[in-house]
C-alpha cells in the first residue's frame, strides 16, 4: 500500500494505493491519526487506486470516521468504485460514510 | 431480469400496435435478402418458374413458423425472445452439394435429416456445454458478422453477383446505410425504432430515380400472380450417405450461431446477464431443428435464427415478442400472395447489401462482447485466434479451393464453417491436460496475497472461467487466508484446493487450527470498532455472503472451509 498527502483549499487528502489488509491497515490508521490531530480537521480519502480492502481495513475506516464524528471533523471518502465498491456493499458500509464520486466533490463536501 | 436502458422494448413487452407492426415488417424485409439462397438453389437445380414460386412460398411459411416457435413465451420448444429467422447460409454449400448430386428431393431429404440432427442436437447440448464454451458461441457469431458484412459488400460492390460494379449502387448503398445509421444514433422513437425500413425505403426510392430498378424488375412485380397456393411435397425426397458429413457439419454450424444468438437475446435482454441460460439455447435450437423438419417434409429449405434480427433489433432497441409474431403472420401472408413478396424480391442489391452491412455491425460487436465475457489464456487465445484466420482463407483466398479434393470442399468453402470447426476441433485438443482440481500449498509466514490472487487468476484463464466469479474467488481465498493467520493460529502449511466443472467453481481451504466463524448476522458497528474479533466475525460474514454457498468444518484439529460459485 502506498499513501500520498496533499492539501487543497484546507482539505487534507490521503490518496491510497494497492491493497488496505492487516498488514498495511495499521499504516493507514497511523496516517488518518496523524491528519485528523488537528482540530475540525477536514480529511478526504481517495480510495480511486485502491485494488482491495480487506475486514482489517474497514474497522481503521470505521474508527476514523468515529473520530472525526466525536471531534467535530469532517470524513469523506471519494474513488469508491468497481471491485471495491461492491466490498463496501458486501459489508454493509456504503451508507455509513459519506461517500462522493469525484475528488473535486470531495473537496466540496469537506468544505 | 432487468432491462438495459439502451431497450425500449424488453421481450415480455407490449409495444403500441403500430410500433409491433412496423418493426415485424422492417425484419421481414431484411429476412427477404436471404430469399435469394432458395432462388439459387432452384436455379442450379433448373425448376420450373412455378416450381421455383412453391419452393419460395413454402420457404416463406417455414420462416412465420419459425419466428413464432422461438419466440413462444413458455414450454419446451423456442427460446422465448425474438430471435428473427432466416434461410440459413449456413446450409449454403452443403445443399448446393445436395441439388448438384440429386436435385431437389435429395436437398429436401437431407434438410430432414439435417432437422433431426439439430433436434438430437439441443438434447444433448448441456453434457457438450464444455464443448461449446462461450467464447466459441461469441467467435461464431463474430464469424458470421464477418460472413453477413462479407455478402453485403458483394452486393454494394457487385463481386460475384449477377450486377457488375456500379458508382451508383454505390451511392445507393451509402446513402441507405447513412439514412439508417444516422436514425439509429441522433434519434430516439420512431426513427430509431424503424430505421432500417426506413433506410430501405429511402434505398427503394433512390434507385427507382437513378433507373437501377429496371422495367424487367416492374415486370416480375406485375407479371406475379395476386393469390397463389404453394404446392405441398411435390418434388419427393432422398437420401444419399455421401453427403451426410456436410449436413451434419452445416447442422453443427447453425446450432453454434443459434446458441450465439440466443446467448446475444439473453444478453440484450438483461443488464445483470452473467451466463448461458442452456433451457433457452436448447429449446432454440430445437425450434430450428422442428423448423427444418418441417422444411424438408414440406418441400423447402432450411432456415435458423438471423444474427442480422437479433442485430436489427438490439439497434432499434425493440425486442419484444409481440413483434415476432408479426414476422410470423407477415410471413404466412405472404406466403400467399407472390405479388407481394415479388416487391421483396426485386430488392436492389445495393440496399440488400446496406442493410447487410448495419446489421454485421451490430452482429460483430455482440460477438466480441461474448468472447470477452471469459478469461482468455493461451490456448483459449490460439483457439479463437488461429480459428478466426484460418475461416477467413477461405474468403481471402478463394483459389485455393480449387485444389482441393472434391469431398474436402463442403468443410472449407464458407469461413463460418471452416472457422467453426476449427475452434471445436482446437478447443476440444486443448482441453486435453487442463486439470480440473488444482492444490496450492501456502506458508502460514510467507502467505501473499499475490501468490494466492496469481493461482486463482491463472486456473480461471485455464479453464475459461467468467471473470467476475474468479473475483469473487479471489476475494474470499485472501480475505479468508488473512482472517485465519491472523486469528485461528494455523499450525504448518495451508492447502488450497481450486476445481471447477463449468457449472460450479469450488474453493476448498484447509489447515490444522481453530475453526474460522462464519457468521450469518452482520456484526455491530461497535463490535468491529472494539476488537479484532469483530473485525474476524465481519470477515466472517462477508465471505458468507460473497460466496453462492459456503460449508465449514473442524475435525480431530483439521478445520475447511468449502466456498461454492455457481458459473
Amino acid at each position: 500500500m502506498d499513501l500520498r498527502e496533499e492539501s487543497d483549499g484546507g482539505v487534507t487528502i490521503v490518496e491510497v494505493t494497492g491493497r488496505i489488509d492487516s498488514t498495511s491497515a495499521p499504516a493507514l490508521q497511523e496516517r488518518l491519526n496523524s491528519v485528523m490531530a488537528a482540530p475540525q480537521a477536514r480529511v478526504l480519502l481517495d480510495l480511486g487506486k485502491l485494488d482491495y480492502i480487506s475486514s482489517a481495513g474497514f474497522r481503521i475506516l470505521l474508527l476514523a470516521a468515529k473520530r472525526a464524528d466525536a471531534a467535530g471533523s469532517r470524513f469523506v471518502l471519494c474513488g469508491v468504485s468497481g471491485k471495491v465498491r461492491q466490498l463496501f456493499d458486501l459489508g454493509g458500509f456504503l451508507d455509513l460514510f459519506t461517500i462522493v464520486g469525484s475528488r473535486d466533490e470531495g473537496i466540496a463536501a469537506s468544505t | 431480469m432487468r432491462k438495459p436502458s439502451n431497450i425500449v422494448y424488453g421481450v415480455n413487452d407490449v409495444p403500441p400496435l403500430g410500433v409491433t407492426v412496423l418493426s415485424g415488417v422492417q425484419h421481414v424485409g431484411i429476412i427477404a435478402a436471404s430469399l435469394v439462397y432458395p432462388l439459387l438453389y432452384t436455379r442450379e437445380a433448373g425448376l420450373p418458374a412455378q416450381a421455383s414460386v412453391d419452393v419460395l412460398s413454402l420457404a416463406m411459411l417455414v420462416l412465420g413458423l419459425s419466428a413464432i416457435l422461438q419466440a413462444l413465451p413458455r414450454g419446451a420448444v423456442g427460446s422465448h425472445y425474438l430471435c428473427p429467422p432466416i434461410v440459413t447460409a449456413a446450409y449454403l454449400p452443403a445443399t448446393l452439394l445436395a441439388v448438384k448430386t440429386g436435385g431437389m428431393a435429395l436437398a429436401f431429404g437431407m434438410t430432414l435429416f439435417a432437422g433431426f440432427a439439430e433436434v438430437l442436437l439441443s438434447r444433448v447440448l448441456r453434457p457438450l456445454r464444455p464443448y461449446f464454451p462461450p467464447e466459441i458461441s461469441g467467435f461464431v457469431v463474430v464469424m458470421v458478422g464477418v460472413a453477413v458484412g462479407s455478402v453485403g459488400l458483394r452486393n454494394i460492390l457487385g463481386v460475384n453477383t449477377a450486377e457488375a460494379f456500379s458508382g451508383l449502387n454505390v451511392a445507393v448503398a451509402a446513402v441507405t446505410l447513412a439514412t439508417m445509421v444516422v436514425l439509429s444514433v441522433w434519434t430516439t422513437g420512431p426513427p430509431r425504432f424503424f430505421c432500417a425500413l426506413i433506410g430501405m425505403v429511402v434505398g427503394y426510392g433512390m434507385a427507382g430515380a437513378l433507373g437501377i430498378i429496371k422495367a424487367a424488375d416492374l415486370i416480375t412485380v406485375e407479371s406475379a400472380p395476386l393469390v397463389h397456393l404453394p404446392a405441398v411435397a411435390n418434388l419427393g425426397w432422398s437420401f444419399d450417405v455421401a453427403i451426410v458429413i456436410p449436413f451434419i457439419v452445416a447442422a453443427l454450424a447453425s446450432t453454434i450461431r443459434t446458441i450465439g444468438d440466443v446467448t446475444t437475446s439473453q444478453k440484450l435482454n438483461d443488464a445483470d446477464w452473467s451466463r448461458p441460460d442452456m433451457r433457452s439455447v436448447s429449446g432454440g435450437v430445437l425450434a430450428n431443428g422442428l423448423s427444418n423438419i418441417t422444411a424438408g417434409i414440406i418441400g423447402t429449405v432450411a432456415v435458423s435464427t438471423a444474427t442480422s434480427g437479433v442485430g436489427t433489433a438490439a439497434a432499434t432497441g425493440v425486442l419484444s415478442r409481440q413483434v415476432a409474431y408479426v414476422i410470423g403472420a407477415t410471413f404466412f401472408v405472404l406466403a400467399f400472395f407472390p405479388k407481394a413478396s415479388a416487391v421483396l424480391l426485386i430488392m436492389p442489391g445495393a440496399v440488400i447489401g446496406a442493410a447487410l452491412l448495419f446489421s454485421a455491425s451490430f452482429i460483430f460487436v455482440n460477438g466480441i462482447q461474448i468472447i470477452a465475457s471469459r478469461m482468455l489464456d493461451a490456448r483459449r487465445t490460439f483457439v479463437i485466434g488461429l480459428s478466426f484466420l484460418v475461416g477467413l482463407a477461405s474468403d481471402l483466398y478463394p483459389a485455393f479451393l480449387a485444389e482441393v479434393p472434391a469431398e474436402m470442399f463442403p468443410f472449407l468453402s464458407s469461413s463460418l464453417i471452416l472457422g467453426s470447426i476449427s475452434a471445436l476441433l482446437l478447443n476440444a485438443v486443448f482441453r486435453i491436460g487442463v486439470r480440473k482440481e488444482q492444490l496450492l500449498v501456502v506458508d502460514r509466514a510467507a502467505a501473499s496475497p499475490e501468490k494466492i490472487e496469481e493461482f486463482i487468476e491463472t486456473q480461471g484463464a485455464a479453464w475459461g472461467a467468467r471473470k467476475d466469479v474468479i473475483d469473487r474467488a479471489k476475494f474470499n481465498l485472501t480475505q479468508s487466508i488473512e482472517t485465519i493467520v491472523d486469528g485461528c493460529s494455523p499450525q504448518g502449511p495451508l492447502e488450497i484446493r481450486a476445481s471447477f466443472d463449468e457449472f460450479n467453481l469450488d474453493v476448498r481451504v484447509s489447515y490444522t487450527g481453530a475453526p474460522l466463524e462464519l457468521p450469518e448476522k452482520r456484526p455491530t458497528n461497535e463490535e468491529i470498532m472494539e476488537s479484532e474479533e469483530g473485525q474476524r466475525r465481519l470477515a466472517g460474514f462477508m465471505l458468507r455472503r460473497h460466496a453462492d454457498r459456503v460449508r465449514a468444518t473442524h475435525n480431530a484439529g483439521r478445520s475447511t472451509i468449502l466456498f461454492h460459485f455457481d458459473h
